[in-house]
């Protein structure tokens, strides 16, 4: 990768820098003014899109970690993520515990349940630990339809009241939308440095080839667990803020599905790649957004396809995607991405 | 007491139904060492295309019936054609992804050329139940449970004395060595997919004869997941015995787990037996290869 054009490092901090020239810094601060201004700026449902993007990119985010870089297929994002949920919705709904605490309580109890279903991977490999994750998936939505109606609602599902400091309640999209766009910078960027860190070379080692990792080494038990502990942690940070978005929490909202669209999200953006985790779960969501609005008008002009259009279009979009990305362009948009920023700084030479 | 024998007895041939699903799904990762998570989708295509042939253009059941299973043989061989031929090679996150891919792409699709309404699919077999001293049974749970023993015999056997099954069963000890001793794995892999294909539409028939249908119904992909695991992904023969075992070991637990949890045991406990088998013996009873662990 090269560094921008005169960009040369002479001390260890400027080594270290995510941001090294004046123009990214004016790029960055234009794209923060740009979220903290949303909901000023934002016309029609922006604010609501862009609370969705910021949840589903913190459970991306977590997906990343796990199945990207420590590769470790994990089919279960959804299901770590609505353990996150119910743990956050219990307590606030049935305790009424703050925020501060319920939601920091739910990812650390979805990363408890990702990590003993990732110490199937300390036996199994590839697709049999997909396997396990499917189970996985299947057995949280038993468990939580069955458990006593006192703690998680049964079918019922839980409600909630907004998340409150004080007198000062999250209850409007606005305000929820703040709250979200400040957990996703803070996971954004905690994910981006556990990357750089010991940890994220550790993981990268043991998903490029883990005997090898364990020859110099790294505590492949471990750093496997700890890929699904922090996954799932993401994925319940990811649930609790749904809890206090939509204020109800109910199993079916956690499905198989919502994990393969985050594994669609993580093919189309670039595996391996903080950046492509972002670049995917924004992509994918817009053209979600796109299908929603486009679809019912296309099912008025050929009322031949019927009302699910807009349902199976997702579907035949999403899996359509996938594919083609596996086949033709399996690293991803973010691939593509560099390749042109490559291209642009050495420009005019060819490489 | 009659109760009980009734769930075991139906759980067994719930499972010899779940074992023909399975033995499509090893039929394929014998040969190329694929998993394909869409087999579930394919089921639910051979299903809609006999429900085409016999209620849409009113074809007469001996002819609509091989037509569905000509149609499917030829889908699993276009499906490996276009999708799979050309990741030969790559790592294994790639085909996970791309059957999952395609999973979901099959389901848009029958959304969009069958749509959601519910189906009656036509009754292919004799619907009468069948009765037993005092026990009930559904008549095409019956016949499929000898469909399926018939099948396993006869893909026994052609894995084991015909050349062409021969070759595969090579293909699926190693490609590179099957490769220099002059197979075409190409071919066994296309054949796999075709004969898969088949397989999943004679399912379809057993599983939805006489009952109303939807694309949800192809969750029975999923939930024939540990019979494959249980009897190895390799092992044709070992499904059937995978198949009983399950399905007793689940009508078992509806018998005595659904009272305490209000139902819905039976829906979840294959999977608990899943994640058992995978943390006890990853293999199953009659797989081949020890699993790769560090």
């Amino acid at each position: 990768m090269t560094l921008p054009g005169g960009v040369h490092a002479e001390t260890y901090q400027q080594d270290r820098a995510l941001i090294r020239t004046r123009w990214q810094w004016l790029w960055f601060a234009g794209f923060v003014a740009v979220l903290l201004l949303l909901p000023f700026i934002g016309i029609g449902k922006a604010v609501g899109i862009a609370t969705v993007v910021g949840i589903t990119l913190i459970a991306v985010l977590g997906l990343q970690l796990t199945s990207g870089c420590a590769g470790q297929i994990n089919m279960g994002q959804s299901a770590f993520m609505g353990v996150g949920a119910y743990a956050t919705g219990a307590l606030a709904a049935n305790l009424h515990w703050s925020f501060l605490l319920t939601i920091p309580i739910g990812g650390i109890s979805a990363a408890v349940f990702g990590a003993v279903f990732g110490l199937a991977a300390l036996r199994i490999k590839g697709f049999y630990l997909a396997l396990t994750t499917i189970a996985a998936q299947f057995i949280f939505t038993f468990a939580m339809l069955k458990l006593p109606k006192e703690w998680f609602g049964q079918s019922e599902g839980l409600r909630l009241d907004p998340a409150a400091l004080g007198s000062f309640a999250f209850d409007t999209d606005n305000r929820i939308y703040y709250l979200v766009l400040a957990a996703a910078a803070l996971m954004t960027y905690g994910a981006w440095g556990l990357m750089r860190s010991r940890t994220g070379r550790a993981f990268i080692a043991v998903r490029d080839n883990d005997n090898a990792a364990e020859v110099i080494g790294i505590n492949v038990f471990y750093y496997k667990t700890l890929a699904f502990f922090i996954g799932a942690f993401y994925a319940g940070i990811a649930g609790a803020l749904w809890a206090y978005y939509v204020r109800y929490v109910q199993a079916d909202q956690f499905t198989l599905w919502l994990s393969v669209w985050y594994l669609g999200m993580l093919i189309v953006g670039g595996m391996g790649s903080i950046l492509g985790a972002i670049i995917g779960t924004v992509v994918i969501r817009l053209l979600q957004e796109l299908i929603t609005v486009v679809g019912p008008q296309v099912a008025d002009v050929l009322p031949a396809l019927g009302g699910q259009f807009v349902f199976a279009a997702m579907n035949m979009l999403l899996g359509g995607l996938i594919i083609v990305f596996v086949i033709f362009e399996p690293r991803g948009l973010v691939h593509r991405w560099n390749i042109v920023k490559e291209s642009y700084r050495i420009w005019p030479f060819p490489h | 007491m009659l109760s009980l024998l009734s769930y075991v007895a139906n759980g067994a041939l719930t499972g010899l139904l779940y074992a023909l699903i399975a033995m499509s799904f090893v039929i394929i990762y014998r040969s190329a060492r694929v998993f394909n998570f869409a087999q579930g989708e394919i089921v639910i295509v051979g299903a809609f295309l006999v429900w085409t042939f016999m209620s849409a253009f009113d074809l007469p059941v001996w002819v609509s019936v091989p037509l569905a299973l000509l149609s499917s043989l030829l889908l699993g061989v276009l499906i490996e054609r276009l999708i799979l031929r050309p990741l030969v090679g790559e790592e294994l996150f790639a085909f996970v992804m791309v059957t999952i891919g395609l999973l979901i792409f099959i389901r848009g699709v029958v959304l969009v050329a069958w749509g959601p309404e519910v189906r009656f699919f036509p009754a292919v077999l004799p619907m009468a139940a069948v009765k037993v001293g005092p026990l009930v049974f559904d008549r095409a749970l019956v016949i499929g449970g000898a469909v399926t023993l018939v099948v396993a015999a006869a893909a026994s056997w052609f894995f084991n004395r015909t050349q062409l099954g021969l070759e595969m069963t090579a293909v699926a000890e190693d490609h590179q060595i099957a490769l220099s001793l002059g197979i075409s794995v190409k071919r066994s892999i296309a054949v796999a997919w075709g004969i898969s294909g088949l397989l999943s539409t004679l399912a379809a028939i057993i599983f939805l004869n006489g009952k109303g249908m939807t694309f949800l119904a192809s969750d029975i992909g999923f939930a024939a997941l540990p019979v494959a695991l249980l009897a190895g992904l390799e092992s044709i023969g070992g499904v059937v015995l995978g198949g009983l075992i399950v399905g007793i070991a689940v009508g078992l637990a509806a018998y005595f787990l659904d009272p305490i949890f209000h139902g819905g045991v039976a829906a979840v406990f294959p999977f608990v037996i899943m994640v058992i088998i995978l943390l006890i013996r990853p293999t199953g009873l009659f797989g081949w290869k020890t699993i790769e662990r560090i």
